[in-house]
């Protein structure tokens, strides 16, 4: 089985935060190769949404993490920071409102658009669809790649976003909203053409039906693990989110882990969880919009 | 009575908002729309527009076309505003007026050479609740406003935008200063500037703090001190970095205190009345504003807020650039 970590964070500081990251990685006996060239890290970046709303990576736990990388492996290390254009989010204003830009400069770290690099195609099927990604040569070539996710709801069927919704972002196709009638299919193909090595949950703050500072650090080689994990503690059962079960038919990793630290039940009780009346809402948005009344209701 | 020959120059937000509204008029006919965007003119065509121009300039030769809205990016007021003064159109231009005071003076001024009506869209102006407020201060009612405090707090250009179910992104002009003029102070500022110059005069002198939460070239948050002639100290706080939006007055008077907010009906209660009414609340003040302008020009009477409220207004605000208060972080 997997091991998956669970840390309190304190307080939001650079070295609480830094300490958390060590630690979730410790929990789960984890160590960087040591011969590495080059790092990628993915966080998640949803439109331009900044961190205190939940939905985006806080770069000073990307920070830290960078420290960490280079003090266990060499200060000359490679590290670039990647992201892909979105239907309404271009990488290159991400990464300059959301504080990447700044971060890049103070570390040296390279910030690189997905969709702007040069990339391959591939073929992958998952759940008897085939798709055909672009998979960009940074991440063909990394030694080392990490997703550094969140957790939050998704106000589309797939009900969660954590560790597999994140890699989706590293497609370079901008449109991604047309994958959504095969959106399930799509996450877990996507996570088959580019495997990431490791997974840290900043779920410093979340976004639940609210934002929340849960003061949560996750860590797992697992991104199926954390998945189950991350659903478990948005109060949604994982045996009920396809993209999950997909994920582990597919060989992506397992649903069922060890935990260690913090038992999960601890953030599970603290997780702005839907309310009866907010569920019955996020089903009526979702009927009428995709019966195309969403426009005509002021809701787009 | 000859109804007014509306144009729409424009179709982003803000002007899909004056298409719907002008609709609505029975004293107005909206004759054309223009926007480079086939697939907008499109859609409004299926609304109710009876003719689409790729470009301005065609739309402002257009014979049946009285008056027109601009609804442009900022940097293209100028421009438009000028020309369509020079084709005899009354104009309700978007606020604000220009990116600069030296554009907006041009503009001004071509408004008067042609003998055309000029009016700067300030909804507050005409929203239910703003409107006491003014009643209130005029009768004595406050007794003198010793301080008054305005919130115009949201997401600004962040507001998450869709079309047809795809999000689409912010346009990229709102990211650069050259063609903005500015951020969240002459974005949002301006329709707080205006609404405490009509509530207590002119503006003796004005100071500003700006924010950069974002790390962009230009604020996206203001906060202003002002001295009105009224003896008012006003305090005007603006943002674009919240996704809460609220539009507020507070006004502290030596008799009485009142507070005014603009609060955007919930999306089920505007859901029902899009249905129903295929308008919410939350847009009443355009569709009053957008009548008010069709009936000035229709009477021949100057609209307030003029295009000399938007040059003052610009002025302010151009003043509160230049006189920073720094602290220190």
């Amino acid at each position: 089985m997997s091991l998956v970590s669970f840390v309190k964070v304190n307080h939001t500081n650079h070295d609480q935060l830094k300490q958390a990251i060590v630690d979730s990685l410790n929990l789960i006996h984890y160590r960087p190769p040591s011969k590495l060239e080059n790092i990628v890290i993915k966080p998640n970046m949803c439109y331009y949404w900044d961190y205190s709303t939940g939905q985006t990576t806080d770069p000073r736990l990307v920070a830290a993490l960078i420290e960490i990388l280079r003090e266990k492996t060499s200060p000359e290390i490679g590290i670039s920071i990647v992201e892909s254009d979105a239907s309404a989010m271009k990488c290159k204003y991400a990464f300059k409102f959301l504080g990447y830009e700044k971060l890049s400069q103070k570390y040296n770290v390279r910030l690189v658009n997905l969709s702007e690099d040069k990339s391959d195609p591939v073929e992958v099927t998952a759940g008897g669809q085939s798709f055909s990604f672009m998979v960009p040569r940074i991440i063909q070539n990394a030694d080392l790649k990490i997703n550094v996710t969140k957790i939050k709801y998704s106000l589309q069927k797939i009900k969660i976003t954590c560790a597999l919704k994140n890699i989706f972002g590293c497609n370079p196709y901008p449109k991604k909203f047309r994958y959504h009638p095969k959106i399930d299919e799509a996450i877990v193909a996507i996570n088959k053409a580019m495997k990431f090595d490791l997974c840290i949950v900043d779920g410093n703050i979340v976004s639940g039906i609210q934002p929340c500072r849960l003061g949560l650090v996750m860590a797992s080689r697992d991104p199926v693990a954390v998945d189950v994990a991350a659903a478990k503690i948005a109060g949604e059962n994982p045996n009920r989110i396809r993209f999950i079960r997909l994920a582990s038919v597919e060989g992506l990793g397992k649903t069922s882990f060890i935990s260690k630290g913090v038992p999960i039940g601890y953030f599970q009780a603290r997780y702005p969880r839907k309310n009866a009346q907010k569920k019955l809402m996020s089903k009526a948005y979702n009927i009428v919009t995709s019966i195309g009344l969403g426009k005509r209701l002021g809701l787009e | 009575m000859k109804k007014i020959g509306l144009g729409i120059i424009g179709l982003g937000y803000i002007g899909k908002v004056h298409l719907r509204n002008s609709l609505k008029l029975t004293d107005a006919n909206l004759v054309a729309v223009s926007d480079i965007s086939k697939r907008s003119l499109n859609e409004a065509k299926k609304d109710g527009a009876k003719k689409t121009y790729t470009s301005y300039e065609k739309l402002l030769k257009d014979p049946q076309v009285d008056a027109v809205v601009i609804a442009l990016p900022t940097h293209l007021h100028f421009e438009c505003a000028k020309r369509a003064a020079e084709a005899k159109k009354h104009i309700l231009l978007e606020k604000p007026i220009a990116r600069n005071v030296a554009e907006a003076e041009e503009i001004v001024s071509a408004a008067q050479r042609n003998a055309v009506r000029l009016m700067i869209g300030y909804p507050l102006r005409f929203n239910k609740v703003m409107i006491p407020v003014k009643e209130q201060i005029k009768s004595g009612f406050l007794g003198d406003v010793e301080v008054a405090h305005a919130i115009n707090v949201g997401s600004g250009p962040f507001y998450h935008r869709a079309q047809d179910y795809a999000p689409s992104p912010v346009p990229e002009w709102w990211f650069k200063k050259e063609l903005t003029g500015g951020g969240a102070l002459i974005d949002l500022g301006s329709h707080m500037i205006n609404l405490f110059r009509w509530y207590f005069g002119e503006i003796t002198d004005i100071k500003s703090h700006l924010g950069y939460r974002f790390n962009l070239d230009l604020e996206d948050h203001a906060i202003c001190i002002a001295q009105f002639e009224s003896g008012t100290t006003g305090v005007i706080n603006v943002g674009w970095f919240s996704q809460k939006y609220q539009v507020k007055v507070e006004l502290f008077g030596t008799v009485e205190h009142v507070i005014a907010s603009n609060i955007p009906p919930n999306r089920m209660i505007a859901a029902a009345q899009m249905l129903i009414m295929n308008n919410s609340t939350f847009w009443q003040p355009h569709v009053a504003e957008l009548g008010y302008f069709v009936n000035c020009i229709a009477n021949d009477i100057q609209p307030s807020p003029s295009g000399k409220d938007g040059l003052k207004d610009l002025e302010a605000i151009e003043s509160a650039y230049k006189n920073p208060i720094q602290l220190n972080s």
